[in-house]
């Protein structure tokens, strides 16, 4: 009994010492493409590619991506894709500790603006404009992945936001779709009248609310992009238009617009909220689309009520063929890459399959032309493309187009002025600070 | 009146009993409910039309793989974990050494450290060791990062250890190896058990490093297993409630089996004090 | 003759040696190395990609002056407070479930459970638990007549408090493992000869137990300072810090920092005054509940 036990002790302690000691007998095993191949010429290569759409709770952007691979595999011989994926907060947080020590996948997932500001400065990201055929792609999209007029990524998705709303709550009071601020007042009076939510907001993850902030200073600017510009530092953040949205956005709040606790939720459950029918009106982007059209979960006569309209206009202010929105993900190609040909090959010929099979297989919107007429599509994907045709000018998402740090103070600001702890000046003028920092 | 006192002693400890029962039930209800039902619903409320097709979802998703990993990930480095553990507390509290207090020392400073100070060096040197997408990887850190916390546990109960004990194996002509093997680590079995348990808990539990360090499929463990169903824009909350309970049994039954281990070893201990 | 062998078996450096040196091997390689490097990041300006710049102390002296971080300091310390209070109840619910009451055996394995829970099915549990609307506790609330009740995770002045008493029950559980095997651990013929002289069984828990195990619980109120001191998980899931740094706390600051504003080089600076902060309580702590003589039997 001792002696077997003093045995194993003594084993676990010679492998302890010996994986510490340096480990030098792992250096053959299989640590996939880094050592694969150092010539990109030559006929085998295996190409690292990380996506965010796990299998269970995306299946089929899964599938799709999968039968794409597959395909590019079958045209490009000795070419092997080595997939790993990830769910969006991890994935995040991957690429972000890979990147300090440069091993980057050849191909992965990317935000536009300022998420990839950084990875471009450091020279991880490669230029991909001789892949791009900008013409394929709605315009706007390109831009917000190039920097400097050098493209880095390529856009998969576009979203734009708009205001969903409840059919049978609105026609069981009488309602309709508001086109000015004053009629969406009205709107949220009679239902909190009522007894019903109005508006379902999480706004734990402070985006939510950012989008409502961002409409009031689209409208409020008119044809203007007063957000962009004091992003861009053409204009300051103390513009009267954007410290306006700010008391247009504490209004609302007083008028007991949103559902109560709304800076303590997240997202997911106010969608749940205005999905079952407890809220009435709910602002998201198009991404959630499938939820009130052709996802067989969500009960048939639930999606049948949904309905939505754009951000009304405030003070008689605002262009309707203006939104606020932006491309989702989109592809970048490591500048490392020991198979960056390769790499950049799979890159462009996914983006493209993905395009032509994103809206019918998938859902989503991508961000390369559809063309609406040759495609069987639910209506309210017809009336959202229709949209975006008319698009005159689309608002980068602001946590987007901020460099990281901005954001972070963008966000928290958000919180705080739904919350009421700060004023709408003060609001802007910690705008203001951030933003002059650089 | 004592009657009345213990009534009312087993009355509270009943609703706490309720209460601390409830999160399993609570979990086992949720991970049967449709996304709608969880956020939205009532949380006392029984699912409406149980969604078993969520452990199927589960299932197809390919667990096997992952499970298995948990398994041995968090038994090999749990077993590591105690006995590294147990030999250097008993070297730094039965043991007469000058730099007792100073090797205890670092030890603790190792209960300080906030992982995600240490994620981006950990990542980096298993990189230039070339153990990046091996499990050993894993294995390595849950032990060292496990260390601190069990040697503080073992720390509280080595110290009140009576001396005889030692002496008295010591003149019978013992050597240290056989005092540590025979004497002292089977006396210390119910507080090793009590280690057992909390290592098994964080091992079994933690993503921040299986995530990081590892990206084949087939070194991944339970924990990934969640992230499966958590989309860019839509999570599928039932279907990770599925994956919860499955991967919460097993931690039961080893946690039943230990936990009586605790009383085992006591009344050991007693025959032979 | 006895002693002499004794202390000299038990001086024995190749022993000593050969103990330690695997615990402290791990240590210093995977502890104590990404500490300092973690340090000296902090002397950095590095986004965390591409060439990182020498600024000296530059991120500390800010970090000093940073009044977000010396809330979530203060909010971390508060959880470290209410932590180490609570550690009279375990200890309390301890000694009631280690005492020779009908059940105990198993109430203890029914107190444990939720120990066994990850931390995203306990996040998960409590988000249900606090919702303003749909929420058991609002439900509750608004049953016995409450009109408004509070919306726990969004009020700045309550979610703190409402944060912190899921994470306090997290390691309910714990605690009460490690008093019980502690408490177990006492000699039954203590207990029996205090019973025979007439003591009752508060005087035996006050008088004879609770001091047994005292190094036991100082060793505690060290692993629940330290722990809240870098208390991440359900602050990061039920919040994120919100409603605008309300419920920050200084590892999810400098998590947010180094992750999300790709200020690695602060981040890290963050990182390691959470360290010195947590080093110098603990050493303050390990003094004010040190005694002078060792409980012996």
């Amino acid at each position: 009994m001792f002696k077997k036990k003093a045995l194993s002790v003594f084993i676990m302690f010679v492998l302890a010492v010996l994986v510490l000691a340096g480990c030098a007998s792992s250096d053959d095993s299989d640590t996939s493409s880094g050592d694969s191949n150092s010539d990109s010429g030559s006929d085998e290569a295996t190409v690292k590619f990380m996506h965010l759409w796990p299998e269970g709770s995306s299946a089929q952007h899964h599938k799709v991506v999968n039968e794409i691979i597959a395909d590019f595999e079958a045209e490009n011989e000795g070419v092997t894709i080595d997939l790993e994926v990830l769910s969006n907060e991890q994935y995040k947080d991957k690429i972000k500790v890979l990147s300090t020590s440069n091993e980057l996948p050849d191909v992965g997932m990317t935000w536009a603006a300022g998420y990839m500001e950084p990875y471009v400065d450091g020279n991880m990201y490669a230029p991909l404009d001789d892949v791009i055929n900008k013409d394929d792609f709605v315009a706007g999209t390109t831009e917000a992945f190039a920097i400097d007029d050098t493209t880095y990524g390529l856009p998969l998705e576009l979203n734009i936001s708009s205001i969903y709303y409840n059919k049978a709550i609105f026609d069981e009071y009488g309602l309709e779709e508001p086109e000015t601020i004053e009629e969406l007042n009205e709107i949220v009076a009679t239902l909190n009248e009522n007894g019903v939510n109005p508006i379902a907001l999480g706004n734990k993850d402070a985006w939510t609310g950012s989008m409502w902030y961002m409409y009031f200073a689209n409208r409020l600017g008119g044809d203007q992009d007063v957000l962009t510009e004091a992003i861009s530092r053409e204009i300051s953040f103390e513009d009267p238009a954007l410290v306006q949205a700010a008391e247009e956005v504490q209004k609302l709040v007083d008028a007991d617009s949103f559902v109560s606790g709304f800076n303590g939720l997240a997202d997911e459950e106010a969608k749940s909220m205005f999905m079952g029918e407890q809220a009435a009106m709910y602002l998201i982007a198009s991404w959630d689309l499938p939820n009130y059209t052709t996802n067989e979960d969500v009960p048939q006569e639930f999606r049948d009520s949904v309905g939505y309209f754009p951000f009304p206009k405030v003070d008689g202010k605002g262009n309707m063929n203006n939104f606020v929105g932006g491309p989702g993900v989109g592809l970048f190609v490591a500048e490392d890459s020991d198979v960056k040909e390769e790499a950049k090959a799979f890159a462009a010929y996914l983006t493209e399959q993905w395009g032509e099979r994103a809206v019918t297989d998938v859902g989503i919107i991508p961000a390369t032309k559809v063309d609406t007429d040759s495609v069987d599509l639910h209506p309210m994907y017809t009336d959202v493309l229709n949209d975006l045709n008319a698009a005159e000018n689309i608002t980068l998402y602001a946590d987007v187009q901020m460099s990281a740090e901005d954001a972070q103070v963008h966000l928290d600001m958000i919180q705080a002025l739904f919350g009421g702890e700060v004023t709408p000046e003060e609001f802007a003028k910690a705008h203001e600070e951030a933003l002059s920092q650089e | 009146m004592r009657r009345i006192g213990y009534i009312l002693l087993y009355v509270a400890l009943a609703i706490v009993a309720v209460f601390q029962i409830f999160p399993i039930i609570w979990l086992f209800m949720f991970s049967l409910k449709t996304n709608q039902e969880i956020f939205a619903g009532n949380p006392f409320a029984l699912p409406t039309d149980p969604k078993w097709e969520n452990y199927a979802k589960v299932f197809e998703g390919g667990i096997g793989t992952y499970f298995w990993n948990s398994i041995w990930i968090t038994v090999v480095a749990t077993v590591i974990t105690i006995l590294i553990a147990s030999m250097a507390t008993f070297a730094i509290t039965r043991m007469k050494w000058k730099f007792s207090g100073l090797v205890l020392g670092i030890i603790m400073v190792g209960l300080m450290i906030p992982i995600h100070s240490a994620l981006i060096p950990l990542y980096n040197m298993f990189l230039n060791v070339n153990l990046i997408d091996n499990p050993l990887s894993i294995v390595i850190t849950y032990t060292t990062y496990n260390l601190p916390i069990t040697v503080m546990i073992l720390l509280g109960f080595y110290t009140t250890i009576p001396r005889e004990i030692e002496e008295a194996a010591i003149i019978d002509g013992s050597s240290i190896h056989r005092l540590f093997f025979r004497i002292i680590l089977p006396i210390s079995a119910p507080i090793m058990s009590t280690t057992v348990i909390i290592n098994m808990i964080y091992n079994w539990n933690e993503f921040v490093f299986v995530n990081t360090f590892i990206s084949s499929d087939k070194f991944k463990t339970l924990t990934v297993g969640i992230q499966n169903f958590i989309g860019q824009y839509m999570t599928d909350w039932g279907a990770i409630g599925a994956t919860l309970v499955i991967s919460v049994l097993p931690i039961i039954l080893a946690f039943l089996f230990f936990s009586d281990k605790i009383m085992e070893g006591i009344t050991a201990s007693a025959v032979k004090g | 003759m006895g002693l002499n062998v004794m202390n000299k078996v038990m001086s024995n450096k190749w022993i000593i040696f050969l103990y330690t040196f695997p615990a402290l091997l791990l240590i210093a390689v995977l502890i104590v190395i990404p500490l300092i490097l973690s340090g000296y990041f902090g002397l950095m300006d590095w986004d965390g990609i591409g060439a990182m710049e020498f600024i000296g102390l530059e991120n500390y002296i800010v970090a000093l002056q940073d009044t977000k971080f010396w809330e979530s300091a203060l909010h971390s310390f508060l959880l470290a407070i209410f932590s180490a209070l609570s550690l009279l109840i375990y200890l309390a619910v301890a000694l009631i479930l280690a005492s020779k009451i009908k059940g105990a055996n198993f109430l203890r394995k029914i107190y444990l459970i939720p120990m066994l829970l990850s931390s995203v099915a306990i996040a998960q549990l409590w988000v249900k638990i606090y919702n303003p609307s749909n929420g058991m506790l609002n439900s509750i609330l608004m049953g016995l007549g409450i009109d408004n009740p509070p919306a726990w995770l969004a009020d700045p002045n309550i979610v703190l408090y409402a944060i912190f008493i899921p994470i306090i029950w997290q390691y309910a559980g714990f605690y009460i493992l490690i008093y019980y095997a502690a408490l177990k651990n006492i000699p039954e013929s203590l207990v029996e000869a205090a019973k025979i002289d007439g003591a009752t069984p508060l005087q035996i828990a006050l008088k004879i137990k609770v001091p047994l195990i005292m190094n036991v619980f100082k060793v505690t109120i060290v692993l629940s300072i330290v722990g809240s001191l870098k208390y991440f998980d359900l602050i990061y899931v039920m919040t994120g810090g919100g409603p605008n740094g309300a419920s920050e706390v200084m590892a999810s600051y400098m998590y947010k920092l180094a992750f999300a504003s790709y200020d690695f080089g602060y981040g890290s600076a963050i990182g390691f005054l959470l360290l010195i902060i947590t080093l110098i309580v603990t050493v303050i702590i390990r003094k004010l509940t040190a005694s002078k003589d060792e409980i012996q039997y």
